[in-house]
């Protein structure tokens, strides 16, 4: 009995990983209508990024490491947005496609020329111990790492939603995503909203490969798989929703858990993906989407 | 393309014509690079010792003459289609006698088929799956299989560490971890041991909190856990945290200094079979380590010491057989009988497994120590 909340909060850290990546997916989605698939390597990228902080700068605390390696994710975000998407902005959209694959597979590339194909580990800077409040009250074995982990990435998420539904920049994010052409007439600086939704995405990308990289591990290639498990959470969600793909991710790793749990590891990504497909079945815009009618 | 047919004549005259061979070649494929890239090295490193060391002596005899050998080193990125793909190239473009290779049990048996159908006799290092020489005539290995590594480990847990249950996790995409994940769970049961847990993930996965916090539920007195050297470590920190105690164990597919590099402290009071030790009391052992720690300033693990055995396998049989040919070469293989290698004695008693020993090694302040020694 006791395994169940343990098991739950497995699933809430695995889900808040797979939120922070997922959010990223969704925004540069909801904004331009664009599936960013180096996402998942910018992840990958924050990671590692988040590794070198921590093994040059040893001394630093864990609260200045995770903004400092976010900003520099962010940098790279949004250079890569204007130096390979900006100007495919008006192509066709399997160009850009194709083009963000492009820059996933240079940086998996990048990063095993520069820092080598081993799986590594970021050193431990939040505290290991177990909670004692939770032993004893709940039964549940849970480090502080793993708790720290749920809550700070549900802080960030809670900022988030902040900017973008309190703050000037934050309107012309949802403005633009309304409608790409008449904002531009209202005197909104497009490519300046458009930068910010990348550096955004990226840096909660990258809070989310450090947080992985300390609860599991990294690897130049991880970016792949985790970025289409967020991918598909994005989707679940209803992509282009904020509120969709922070659900849809606690609800993928809540169904992961679970299947392990409680039917069978062999099962794990079937049954996972069977009620996805299911779900989507039910909603095919998602959670939190929205239908929307093509215009002929 | 007239012009082209007519230039290509004389390189085709050249290698048809060509009666006596100035070089032995042999293949050899191995992961340098992907998750297990390691492993690769630890074979690279091997490969240019013996290829010095023969060479040294002006090469192979065959007949009664001396020819130098040169190993081609293709990297199969530990996957098996990479495998097949390095295997074709070194028989039918690098046109070698014999290949050492592959590592992991999944791409050897993926090179192996291509192997036996073109007639070029292959011994594998480190593939302990029963299945990479099983119903085949020109593959060899320089390793134990994993039925008796299996039973191994399941005798230490009942005898040594006196445990009543086990519970296993293994990756299930994998030949090596399931086969002997299958075989410690029916020779622990057989040995009055109770399998408790016996949970599967998928290669590359990384999270193993849900398998790991089912296991816990059960308590186990051991976990066994026959995967590769780059997910152990995590998958013990993970049941660290999750509150597991049992006593990690595992297999082969732990021996690389990465283990304890990724792992650190929490790999201590581990223990994990293995082919060989660097603590071993053997000449021809300890004259390998000697050579291999002044040149590349680490201690050999098991994949080094098998490739090394390998090649000179190899190598012997050619000296045997007399002739560049790998029909000959294979026949002097089969009747290998009492090789000396730094892994012990080799003898293939009409199977492509040797029978030889194993050992136990505990993991003490990131060191490997030699725990205990296991016949068959």
């Amino acid at each position: 009995m006791d395994t169940i909340i343990q098991q739950l909060f497995n699933a809430a850290q695995l889900g808040a990983v797979y939120a922070l990546i997922a959010l990223g997916y969704s925004m540069v989605y909801g904004i331009i209508r664009l599936i960013n698939f180096a996402h998942g390597d910018i992840f990958m990228l924050g990671g590692f990024i988040g590794l070198l902080l921590t093994t040059r700068f040893g001394w630093m605390p864990f609260f200045l490491l995770l903004p400092l390696a976010m900003l520099l994710t962010a940098l790279v975000g949004v250079t890569i947005e204007r130096v390979a998407y900006r100007r495919l902005r008006n192509a066709q959209r399997m160009s850009v496609v194709i083009t963000t694959l492009g820059v996933g597979i240079f940086l998996e590339n990048f990063v095993r020329l520069t820092v080598g194909p081993e799986t590594r580990q970021i050193p431990a800077r939040l505290p290991s111990a177990k909670v004692v409040w939770l032993q004893q009250h709940l039964g549940a074995f849970v480090t502080w790492d793993k708790l720290l982990i749920i809550l700070i990435s549900l802080a960030l998420m809670a900022i988030l939603w902040l900017v973008v539904n309190r703050t000037l920049i934050g309107t012309a994010m949802r403005a633009v995503a309304d409608n790409k052409d008449a904002v531009p007439l209202m005197g909104v600086n497009l490519n300046l909203v458009i930068a910010v939704t990348f550096a955004i995405g990226s840096a909660l990308a990258a809070a989310g490969g450090i947080f992985y990289g300390q609860a599991y591990s990294i690897d130049p290639y991880m970016g792949i798989d985790l970025g289409w498990k967020a991918f598909i959470a994005a989707v679940i969600g209803g992509i282009g929703s904020i509120e969709g793909a922070v659900l849809g991710s606690f609800l993928l790793a809540g169904v992961e858990v679970i299947t392990v749990a409680y039917l069978s590891s062999n099962l794990k990504n079937g049954i996972a993906f069977g009620l996805l497909i299911l779900l989507l079945l039910v909603w095919p815009w998602g959670i939190m989407g929205k239908p929307t009618l093509k215009k002929v | 393309m007239k012009r082209l047919t007519l230039a290509l004549l004389p390189l085709l005259a050249l290698s048809a014509c060509k009666p006596t061979a100035q070089e032995i070649k042999i293949g050899v494929s191995a992961p340098t690079t992907g998750s297990i890239s390691a492993t690769g090295q630890s074979a690279k490193n091997a490969i240019a010792l013996v290829q010095d060391e023969i060479n040294a002596g002006g090469g192979v005899k065959v007949g009664d003459k001396q020819v130098k050998v040169r190993f081609i080193l293709e990297d199969d990125e530990d996957k098996p289609e990479s495998a097949a793909t390095v295997f074709q190239k070194l028989i039918n473009q690098d046109k070698v006698l014999a290949i050492v290779g592959s590592y992991t049990s999944k791409c050897s048996n993926a090179g192996a088929p291509i192997a036996e159908a073109s007639g070029i006799p292959v011994v594998s290092p480190w593939s302990t799956n029963p299945n990479v020489t099983k119903g085949r005539k020109f593959i060899f290995r320089a390793c134990f299989i994993d039925p008796f590594q299996g039973r191994v480990v399941a005798q230490f847990a009942t005898s040594k560490l006196k445990a009543k249950t086990g519970a296993v996790l293994y990756d299930v995409a994998s030949d090596y971890n399931k086969g002997i994940a299958e075989v410690f769970r029916d020779e622990f049961t057989k040995m009055g041991g109770k399998i408790v847990g016996f949970e599967t993930y998928n290669t590359k996965d990384t999270d193993f909190s849900g398998q790991l916090t089912k296991i816990k539920g059960s308590n186990p007195d051991v976990l066994f856990l026959p995967n590769y050297f780059n997910e152990v470590p995590l998958q013990i920190q993970q049941a660290r945290k999750l509150g597991l105690t049992a006593v990690m164990l595992g297999g082969d597919g732990w021996d690389n200094p990465e283990l304890v590099k990724l792992g650190g402290k929490v790999m201590d009071g581990t223990y994990f079979s293995n082919h060989y030790s660097p603590d071993i009391d053997n000449p021809i052992a300890k004259g390998f380590i000697a050579k291999y720690k002044s040149r590349f300033g680490l201690v050999p693990d098991a994949a080094a010491a098998l490739t090394y055995d390998s090649a000179n396998l190899i190598l012997k049989a050619v000296a045997t057989a007399g002739k560049a040919d790998s029909k000959a070469i294979r026949d002097a293989l089969a009747a290998t009988v009492g090789f000396q290698g730094v892994t012990g004695n080799i003898t293939y008693g009409g199977s492509g497994d040797p029978v030889k020993g194993a050992v136990v090694i505990k993991v003490e302040d990131g060191k490997f120590v030699f725990d205990s020694a296991v016949n068959p």
